[in-house]
């Protein structure tokens, strides 16, 4: 019957073992607080093996514990994973910014969390660890269990960095989302993309949005659209069209009806492309 | 969850209570230290009445944990009126802006308000009016519609680079 804040991993993981499973990770709280508390917490917020952003040669490493505010205001996010930077730079408001964390928010598992959208269509890895100190990777969209259920058990494995690509030359990425106010409202869709461009002509392209399903989605009638495509306005016609027609979504009471998403994604999975294509041109 | 003794900084000085650790910062601070500056609304971080600063940052009291606090640095609105000068009771530059600008109606959303727009101003001393809304963007005000507050804010701004320049200036 605790709280504890861990100041390593080693003690975070003691914890998590000594409770029999009892006892849960917390991180910047603004999810888990509003829900029922188990009885035991350990608070790793300050687990520096959690924490921080670090550009490797061929590989961008973030902490599970790197909050919203840090990441949108990280150069190295900005000019390496800009669809992230956007998103988290639109996350809830300042106040949940400055707690809310890149993990919790993957582990959160809304469909349509903002951070784990943009790592998605980023193709991003998270890196575990469990109790006996083995870790083992996966992709961010394989950590979705469930609508609103995470298959990571936080109880028995720490969330510790995410792994991604950083942008080579000619890829740019882009977040857009779409909501009914700027601040503190969820929205009714987002939608990222990361796209690669070589001579004029997409190479590469990964398109997600959320929500349809319970993990962000990629839409890959879509990216198969644009792949070897020479961008211009018919492509961008036909990717509003594809893209609204190759995946069903639910209209809700709160947000807005089916038919509206349906529209929304059209328009969306339109617009964050050009955004990507046009950062990945100025990138080339 | 069982109680435990949790120490902090509170307004710069340190303090230590014997809590349950899952109770919420906000009611820490109404009903243990009768700090009752810090309002509550909605309880679930959608509305910003509870901003306090937690090391320097708007956070929403709400929805910290008493136990995260543990070493920490909390500062509410009942902290910051001193801090400007050597008399306690004066109101800060931000407060007598609001009070000027006449940025107050209700007064419910205030205490947030102002301790969004101090962290703002420890990081940024003279804000855009755009950094103003986007650093006000996390607190509802039902009253005002916004624009006696970001000029509140932006007016503070000036009084207090002011201020930093020339000591004596009031
Ligand atoms: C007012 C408000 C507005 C919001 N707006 C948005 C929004 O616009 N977009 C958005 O995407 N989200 C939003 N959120 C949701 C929330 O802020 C984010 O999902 C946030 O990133 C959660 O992170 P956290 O650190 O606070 O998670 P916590 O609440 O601490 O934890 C969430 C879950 O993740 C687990 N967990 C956390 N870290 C780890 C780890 N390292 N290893 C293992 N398990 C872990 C916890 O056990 C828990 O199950 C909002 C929340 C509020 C209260």
């Amino acid at each position: 019957m605790s709280y504890t804040i861990a100041s390593n991993l080693k003690q975070a993981i003691k914890i998590l073992k000594e409770s029999d499973g009892k006892a849960q990770v917390i991180a910047g709280a603004t999810d888990l607080f509003l829900e029922n508390l188990p009885s035991e917490l350990v608070d790793v917020s300050a687990v520096p093996e959690i924490l921080g952003i670090t550009r490797g040669k061929d590989f961008l490493s973030i902490g599970a514990g790197v909050t919203h505010a840090e990441a949108a205001a990280s150069s190295v996010i900005r000019s390496e994973a800009e669809a992230l930077s956007e998103a988290c730079r639109i996350v809830g408001s300042p106040q949940v910014r400055n707690m809310g964390t890149l993990g919790g928010n993957v582990i959160n598992a809304a469909p349509a969390a903002d951070a784990a959208v943009a790592l998605v269509a980023l193709g991003a890895k998270a890196v575990l660890t469990d109790l006996y100190g083995s870790s083992r990777e996966a992709f961010v969209v394989d950590l979705y269990g469930g609508y609103n259920r995470s298959s990571v058990d936080s109880s028995a494995e720490i969330l510790m960095r995410f792994l991604l690509k950083p942008a080579q030359r000619g890829e740019g990425s882009a977040f857009l989302r779409f909501a009914p106010r700027a601040a503190l409202a969820l929205p009714l869709v987002n939608a990222a993309a990361r796209i690669r461009v070589e001579q004029s002509l997409i190479k590469e392209a990964r398109i997600v949005i959320a929500p349809a399903k319970p993990a962000p989605t990629r839409l890959l009638e879509t990216e198969k659209l644009l792949l070897g495509a020479k961008p211009g306005l018919d492509l961008w016609q036909k990717v509003k069209s594809t893209a609204s027609s190759e995946i069903e979504v639910r209209g809700s009471m709160l947000r807005c009806s089916e038919e509206y998403r349906c529209h929304l994604v059209g328009v969306l999975a339109r617009r964050v492309s050009q955004q990507a294509v046009v950062r990945a041109m100025e990138a080339e | 969850m069982k109680e435990q003794v949790i120490n902090f900084q509170l307004n710069d000085e340190p303090v230590n209570v014997y809590s349950d650790p899952s109770l919420s910062l906000l009611k820490l601070l109404r009903n243990r230290f009768n700090l009752l500056g810090t309002k509550e609304g909605c309880g679930r971080g959608d509305c910003g009445v509870c901003t306090v600063l937690l090391d320097g940052r708007a956070v929403n009291s709400c929805l910290i944990p008493a136990g995260k606090v543990q070493g920490r640095n909390v500062c509410t609105i009942e902290g910051i009126s001193s801090k400007s000068t050597a008399k306690a009771a004066r109101f800060h530059p931000i407060q007598q802006a609001f009070v000027e600008k006449g940025a107050v109606q209700c007064g419910f959303c205030t205490p947030g308000m102002i301790m969004s727009a101090f962290a703002l101003l420890q990081e940024n001393p003279s804000p855009s009016k755009e950094e103003v809304r986007e650093a006000i963007s996390g607190n509802l005000c039902r009253c005002s519609g916004y624009k006696q507050i970001e000029e509140a804010v932006l007016e503070a701004a000036k009084v207090m680079i002011c201020q930093k320049e020339h000591p004596g200036f009031k």
